[in-house]
């Protein structure tokens, strides 16, 4: 009878903490013994791992088996330890040499036939076990792995592999595809105003809400804007990737440099929206992080879970504060909205009549709330395109001229040193625009006639900003801030 | 029920207060309810236009109801939202004579939310039902309530009018009963106008500007009792050879639809129309379009 310490990992948030399954196996009566602060899925890892070392032809000793996860104040959640427990049982036992174990960090859910799969979070087990100079032991399905730089890995598909041998390393070629979309905004006829706004959106990062009726392209617009940003830096990737990857969701598409784009449904609740639950899973904001979150039907989503979201967008994390503890999703996304211009929809539509009172319409935006909106710069109206034209109008510029301007635009903006064009406030601002007079001049009547406040001054210099970064201009003329005056939120009317 | 500080008022018919252009129709109701001054029930210049009116809709009640109200004409709507209570506002902006008609009891505030403005019509004219005190609305009392309307007026100004319509109702009425009936002519193309412009092919007489308004109304009401300001005039000028404006005066048209028209840039007519906005000629409507705004 004896010992073995296994070397493994929970989640807590994106975050592996370093767990060691200790596995003793001594006299007394016969029991399996689960202890260390584990839940209900970790306490049924006994009867995984009986069959599943059973079914691979090793044995169970008919002795008293105590597991012990330590840290014993962390709770363990999840059914990744099942392969260390195992591993730690046969090693104990005397079954497989102590070296298997030795400078791993294992992970791996056991089916009773004794093969091995993947759990929620493989990416972010392999950068732990990458920052801790360790070789990450884990089931075949995850093998890619592999080819993130300086992560070791070993697979190991079924137990019985064991009886054979040492798993062997498995190596693959290391290839980022370039990302492909399958939309196109070549393919959309008309809408220039909406694809305009939309590459200001995509070049200054600015928050965007788009108004119009059923049916006239909202969605099929939304859907493009990842088309035109900038693809993923290695950085980037990664973080996405790994809250996909926490969240049980597939990383490739994030790992090959796709933006996100996430378009939760209305009903979501705030849990669904930034994230909770039990453990705390990431939300919809965390998933679109470093791409796009879509939020259709802007007005009929909770006011509480719209409102969660003021904190991501202030400062690009999600903080959840549980009794565990403070937990951290990143989420730096940009929002679009989309919105009704009133409940029937047909406010303003050429063919269709609205139905609803005058005042119910004028109040339907209004749910949005103000605090949201001033963290939205564009706002501006889909209309729906008249059929007749749809063969007329000549196609616009596709995506990739679309994604050059916004790469060219961006780098005057980074070029500025003064932070994303969507985040300045205040001297920042303005020393970013470099007004001349009769751009002062301009802005200055705006603001009187059109009654802005403050932050409607704000959110117009910061859209002319880009309008100008897109032209190639220093300074923002008058012409810039004329452009930017079509897009003010309604209540800056 | 905000408007109960103002004097209420009963009158039968066959009193002496009864409106007597309202007496001499078949369809007089027996007793008229009303809050206000009973002597502000003189024979009228009605302006009737649709709740859901567009912003042509407005700006023709707000210049041809403020204009009558400058001349000492009174006003006399609905008090309903849209151009009624354009017209009505217009009026007391001018510090004229304004009559509400409504469906419900006069001393219930339908529409909610217009209780201030009912409260100021009740101060400057008068608020009038043939309902009962503290009677709540039913969709019925309107169509009863627009005969009041056309009853106490000798001329009928109808803004934009539907098919069918409410409008379209008051318009018969006065037509039955003899009075002028006057149309602010619409586009063709547009749904909210087709009643207006029906009425028009059926004879009625169109009203493009004040003067035109003026005549009709010296021959039916007689002269004006005060001077009317010159700022009425629609002069048609305007910054000369702009074909952003231009496009703007013959129609309401979102941004893609003048870079189509002009064959122009998205970029250029964003520009343009921004411009154009913040130097008062043109103004941005809740769905998106933009429209010029009066040429005065």
């Amino acid at each position: 009878m004896g010992q073995c310490t296994v070397s493994t990992g929970t989640l807590v948030g994106v975050e592996v903490v370093s767990v060691d399954a200790e596995v003793d196996v001594g006299a007394g009566l016969p029991a399996f013994a689960i202890v260390g602060l584990a839940d209900l899925a970790v306490q049924e890892a006994r009867e995984r791992v009986r069959s599943a070392v059973r079914s691979a032809g090793f044995d169970v000793p008919n002795s008293r088996i105590v597991v012990n996860l330590a840290p014993g104040p962390v709770r363990k959640h999840g059914t990744g330890f099942d392969l260390a427990i195992a591993l730690g049982l046969l090693v104990a036992t005397g079954q497989l040499p102590a070296t298997i174990v030795n400078e791993c960090m294992v992970i791996g859910e056991l089916s009773l036939d004794g093969s091995v799969r993947g759990v929620p979070g493989m990416l972010a087990y392999a950068l732990a076990a990458r920052d801790d100079h360790r070789v990450l032991l884990g089931p075949a399905d995850a093998v890619g792995l592999g080819h993130l730089e300086g992560v070791e890995y070993r697979s190991l598909s079924h137990l019985r592999q064991l009886r054979t041998g040492v798993s062997a390393r498995l190596g693959r070629e290391c290839e980022l595809r370039a990302p492909s979309h399958s939309v196109d905004f070549g393919e959309i006829a008309g809408h220039e105003q909406a694809k305009r706004a939309l590459l200001l959106a995509a070049a200054g990062g600015h928050n965007v809400l788009m108004v119009g009726p059923p049916g006239s392209g909202k969605t099929m617009l939304a859907r493009r804007l990842p088309t035109i940003l900038p693809p993923l830096d290695a950085r980037e990737r990664l973080e996405t990737a790994l809250v996909h990857s926490v969240a049980g969701l597939n990383d490739d598409a994030a790992l090959a440099g796709m933006r996100p784009f996430r378009a939760p449904h209305h009903s979501a609740s705030i849990a669904g929206l930034v994230g909770g639950g039990a453990p705390p899973r990431p939300g919809e904001a965390s998933l679109a992080h470093n791409g796009v979150l879509f939020l259709d039907e802007m007005p009929e989503f909770g006011p509480a879970a719209l409102q969660a979201l003021r904190q991501p967008m202030e400062d690009g994390t999600v903080t959840l504060v549980r009794a565990e503890g403070r937990l951290r999703f990143p989420s730096r996304f940009a929002l679009i909205g989309a919105a009704n211009p009133c409940p029937c929809g047909y406010r303003g539509d050429r063919d269709r009549t609205c139905t609803c009172s005058p005042g119910l319409a004028a109040r339907y935006l209004t749910r949005i709330g103000g605090p949201l909106m001033d963290r939205i710069d564009l706002v501006f109206d889909v209309d729906r395109i008249n059929p007749s034209l749809l063969f007329q109008v000549a196609v616009g510029p596709s995506s990739d001229q679309m994604r050059a301007s916004v790469l060219e635009a961006l780098e005057r903006a980074t070029a500025r040193r003064l932070g994303p064009t969507a985040r300045l406030q205040g001297v920042s601002l303005l020393k970013a625009c470099r007004l001349d007079s009769s751009a002062t001049r301009q802005v200055e009547a705006a603001a009187r006639i059109k009654h802005l406040s403050g932050r409607g001054i704000t959110r117009l210099l910061r859209v002319s900003r880009t309008v100008a970064d897109l032209e190639g201009a220093e300074r923002v003329d008058s012409g810039h801030i004329g452009e930017a005056l079509g897009f003010r939120a309604k209540e800056d009317c | 029920m905000a408007c109960r500080e103002a004097p209420r008022f009963e009158l039968a018919l066959g009193d002496s207060g009864y409106p007597s252009a309202l007496a001499a129709t078949e369809f007089a109701p027996k007793r008229l309810f009303g809050l206000g001054d009973p002597r502000a029930l003189v024979t009228g210049f009605a302006v009737v236009g649709a709740r859901k009116a567009t912003p042509y809709g407005l700006q023709a009640a707000a210049l041809f109801a403020g204009w009558a109200a400058g001349a000492g004409y009174t006003v006399v709507s609905g008090g309903a939202i849209g151009c009624d209570q354009a017209a009505h506002r217009a009026a007391l902006q001018e510090g004229g004579m304004t009559v509400a008609v409504l469906g419900c009891g006069a001393d219930v505030v339908y529409p909610r939310g217009a209780g201030a403005l009912l409260a100021e019509i009740a101060q400057h004219g008068a608020v009038v039902s043939e309902q009962a005190w503290g009677v709540h609305p039913a969709p019925w009392m309107f169509r009863n309530r627009n005969r009041i309307i056309a009853g106490l007026s000798a001329v009928l100004l109808v803004l934009e009018a539907g098919l069918p319509s409410g409008t379209f109702v008051t318009a018969d009425y006065a037509l039955d009963a003899g009075r002028d009936v006057l149309v602010v002519p619409g586009s063709i193309f547009a749904p909210e106008c087709r009643g207006a412009n029906r009425l028009l092919h059926q004879g009625a007489q169109p009203v493009t500007d004040v003067s035109e308004l003026a005549s009709a109304l010296l021959t039916s009401l007689g002269a004006p009792s005060r001077e009317a300001g010159s700022q009425w005039t629609l002069d048609g000028k305007g910054p000369a050879q702009d074909a952003v404006l231009g496009a703007l005066r013959t129609g309401h048209l979102r941004p893609d639809d003048l870079a189509r028209l002009l064959s122009l840039d998205i970029v250029t007519v964003a520009r343009r129309v921004g411009l154009l906005e913040l130097q008062g000629h043109i103004v941005k409507f809740p769905d998106g379009r933009y429209g010029a705004t009066p040429m005065r």
